[in-house]
């Protein structure tokens, strides 16, 4: 479904964030990309629905190119793919039924969305949305109010919102204790599982990537070091990507800084 | 580069010495201190030509000499190490700018002591403001006199509503006497006697730079003895002194209701006031509906994407801040001779500076939203009026209802100013009353204008603080 080739990310201070990245992406999977901070995730998860602008390369999503794409393609293609964040990036000030909606801008007109009028039928899919994450009672609260486990799952319903075919996820489980971390990449990988939602998910933490990814990406300083299933990760691959000082560390238990 | 120069020739010193002495600035240019080169020749130049202008001290010149000889003396030693600190230039210079900004400002402080006498006759009426008094009925009567007399004057007496007047004669001329009497007033209540002229020109009749004040006995009669006063002179009439022409004697009697009421100046200032606060807010909403598009216009981060977007933010930017550099008093005197006195023009002026004002505050507010939300509503395929909607505006509400209050505050200070150049409110009022000396009137301005200023202020302060 998603093909990159050859892409580069340079930006205006001059830091080559990726530098010649290709590999495709089939229907179904759940892809883990690990790597150093600074390696580069970020801006590749960014550049597949061009919140950062590609250098050069390549990034088909079923034989489209994205790249260079006008705006109003561009918008086609952004909501058929979700996106979640680490920090989960809700409108804090907004009702969490507002945020929920909000995933749905790209289908509706301008006509709904501005004066914020918004019909029956969307506000039973938001509802639908965020019964599948558990928050029934919380659609009328203030999404500042909601704890950080809470307000993931918002960011989950939004993107459930766009009825994705892909979900770009950015580190979401960083800034969550791991009992959080775990039941929300369960989510994630029940919406790969029942709904074939391809998931491509950021992690720091290795046990997470063997316990839920089915293909690992790494990147080190912007090129791919790795591509291939998890447990074809060994000691010296691990030593690799993360660096000779990471060696007292268990290969299970990164705990790489998070910024 | 400096030390290289030292190192390689040592009789620089000697010579940058020289040069400083010759040019100021010239040593230094010679060891290679281009900055510090100029600044000296500049300093000395600046403030020699404004001794020359302003200072009528020759004592001035002092400064330009202190620095060209520290020039010199800096050019002599700092090839060898480190730059001579700046200090005794600096406090030179400070000190000229002090010494002749007060000769400038025309500092006196004897004045301050020698006419306080001045301050009190102000102060003292303004201590008594002309807001409210007690509630009194009026009545009054006249008889009229004639100045000078004819062969045939009117009898001297006149009664009216059960008042009566007589006078002991029917005509006179000025400064002569007359003795009047008066009967069935209120008994008590305190009369003032006035005189008017042909034309209803009224004044009060003075005894002894006094204003005369009667009060009838038990009665209701009283008798007092006037003098005629000099009408006439002064307003232009001059010629026809001669001419018999009547005139009035007249009776103005109060008598306390009880209770209070405004008096005549105080209803003026409420007016003034309510003029003042609605034509504030009527600005502020107004411009508020032009600033807010324009603040979002005028915020980099939402229009960077595109090179016509750029475009637009500098275009706005700058006439922004352009017309946020013009003074509404100065935008009032335009908008005063296009539509004319009053508050309408006041408002309009107030109305566009607030546009500017709160436009550049609005961008600063949006370009400090956070970034993630905004990201997040990209990524959903919303198109830039939709993230704005749901990813700017959502961040940004409090903070623009705490600047627009926070501007209707200050719009309400600004248009009490405007009055001055005739746009509207209490400081049309407060204006005329400064010049016609009615300082019991300011003094009711002022507190009016205090009261409303500190309401406001308390109330927008608490609002602001309850919404962030
Ligand atoms: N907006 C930007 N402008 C300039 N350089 C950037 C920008 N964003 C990221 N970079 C640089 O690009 C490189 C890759 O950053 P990126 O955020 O993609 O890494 P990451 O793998 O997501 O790291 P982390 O684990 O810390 O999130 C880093 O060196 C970073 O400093
Ligand atoms: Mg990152």
């Amino acid at each position: 479904m998603l093909k990159v080739e050859h892409l580069t990310k340079v930006y205006p201070n001059g830091v080559v964030a990726l530098d010649d990245v290709s590999f495709t992406v089939s229907e179904k999977e759940f892809l883990a990309i690990i790597g150093l901070s600074g390696s580069g995730k970020s801006t590749l998860l960014r550049c597949i629905n061009r919140l950062v602008e590609p250098t050069s390369g390549k990034i088909e999503w079923y034989g489209k190119n994205i790249v260079g794409m006008n705006s109003g393609e561009l918008r086609k293609i952004r909501r058929q793919i979700g996106m979640i964040f680490q920090q989960f990036n809700l409108v804090k000030r907004a009702s969490v039924l507002t945020n929920v909606l909000s995933g749905r801008l790209g289908y509706v007109s301008p006509r709904i969305s501005l004066p914020g009028i918004w019909p029956k039928e969307e506000k039973e899919r938001a509802a639908r949305a965020l019964h599948r994450m558990g928050l029934d009672d919380k659609a009328k609260s203030r999404a500042d109010t909601l704890s950080g486990g809470q307000q993931q799952r918002v960011g989950i319903a939004r993107a459930l919102m766009q009825e994705p075919k892909l979900i770009l996820a950015d580190e979401p489980v960083a800034s969550l204790d791991p009992v959080l971390a775990h039941s929300i990449l369960r989510h994630l990988e029940e919406l790969n599982r029942d709904e074939g939602i391809t998931i491509m998910c950021s992690l720091h933490f290795l046990d997470l990537v063997h316990r839920y990814a089915n293909r690992v990406l790494a990147l080190k300083d912007g090129r791919i070091l790795f591509d291939g299933p998890p447990r074809d990760i060994d000691h010296a691959r691990f030593k690799e990507i993360y660096g000779e000082e990471a060696e007292d560390v268990r290969a299970t238990f990164v705990d790489a800084p998070s910024q | 580069m400096t030390s290289d120069k030292a190192d390689s020739d040592p009789h620089s010193p000697v010579l940058a010495a020289v040069g400083s002495a010759l040019i100021p600035g010239l040593g230094q240019f010679f060891v290679g201190r281009w900055t510090r080169g100029w600044g000296i020749l500049v300093a000395v130049a600046a403030s020699a030509g404004l001794v020359s202008w302003y200072g009528e001290q020759p004592l001035w010149y002092v400064v330009p000499a202190i620095i060209w000889i520290w020039g010199v003396w800096d050019a002599s030693t700092e090839v060898d190490g480190a730059p001579r600190p700046l200090l005794i230039p600096v406090i030179a210079v400070l000190a000229m700018f002090y010494g002749i900004g007060w000769q400038v400002t025309k500092i006196e402080l004897s004045t301050l002591t020698k006419n306080i006498d001045r301050a009190s006759a102000i102060l003292g009426p303004m201590i008594r403001p002309d807001f409210v008094g007690p509630r009194q009925e009026f009545q009054q009567a006249f008889v009229t006199i004639e100045v000078p007399c004819s062969a045939n004057p009117p009898p001297g007496e006149r009664s009216d509503d059960g008042l009566s007047l007589v006078a002991s004669a029917g005509c006179g001329s000025a400064g002569d006497e007359l003795v009047v009497s008066g009967s069935s007033f209120w008994p008590g209540a305190s009369a003032e006697l006035w005189w008017e002229d042909t034309i209803g020109e009224r004044q009060h009749l003075l005894s002894g730079g006094r204003i005369v004040v009667v009060e009838p006995d038990a009665q209701g009669t009283f008798s007092s003895t006037i003098i005629i006063p000099q009408m006439r002179s002064g307003t232009g009439q001059e010629a026809n002194l001669d001419q018999p022409l009547p005139e009035r004697f007249l009776v103005i009697q109060a008598r306390p209701l009880g209770g209070w009421e405004f008096t005549e100046n105080g209803m003026r200032v409420l007016n003034g006031i309510f003029e003042t606060l609605s034509l504030a807010l009527v600005a502020t909403t107004l411009s508020l509906i032009a600033a807010i598009p324009l603040g979002f216009l005028a915020a980099r981060n939402l229009m960077d994407r595109t090179q016509g977007g750029m475009a637009i933010y500098f275009v706005v930017r700058t006439v922004l801040n352009f017309v946020r550099s013009i003074e509404p008093l100065i935008i009032a005197i335009v908008f005063v001779v296009v539509v004319g006195l009053g508050p309408f023009a006041g408002m309009l002026a107030i109305m566009v500076h607030s546009v500017a004002a709160l436009a550049k505050l609005y961008s600063e507010v949006v370009e400090s939203v956070e970034p993630g939300p905004i990201e997040a509503v990209q990524a959903t395929g919303a198109s830039w009026s939709e993230v704005v909607r749901y990813g700017v505006v959502p961040q940004v509400i409090p903070a623009f209802t705490a600047f627009t209050l926070y501007r209707w505050d200050i719009n309400v200070r600004s248009s009490i100013i405007i009055g001055f150049v005739g746009g509207g409110g209490i400081g049309v009022w407060l204006f005329q009353w400064i010049i016609l000396a009615d300082y019991r009137a300011v003094g009711a301005a002022f507190v009016a204008i205090a009261l409303v200023v500190i309401v406001l202020d308390h109330a927008s302060s608490r609002l602001r603080e309850r919404i962030i």
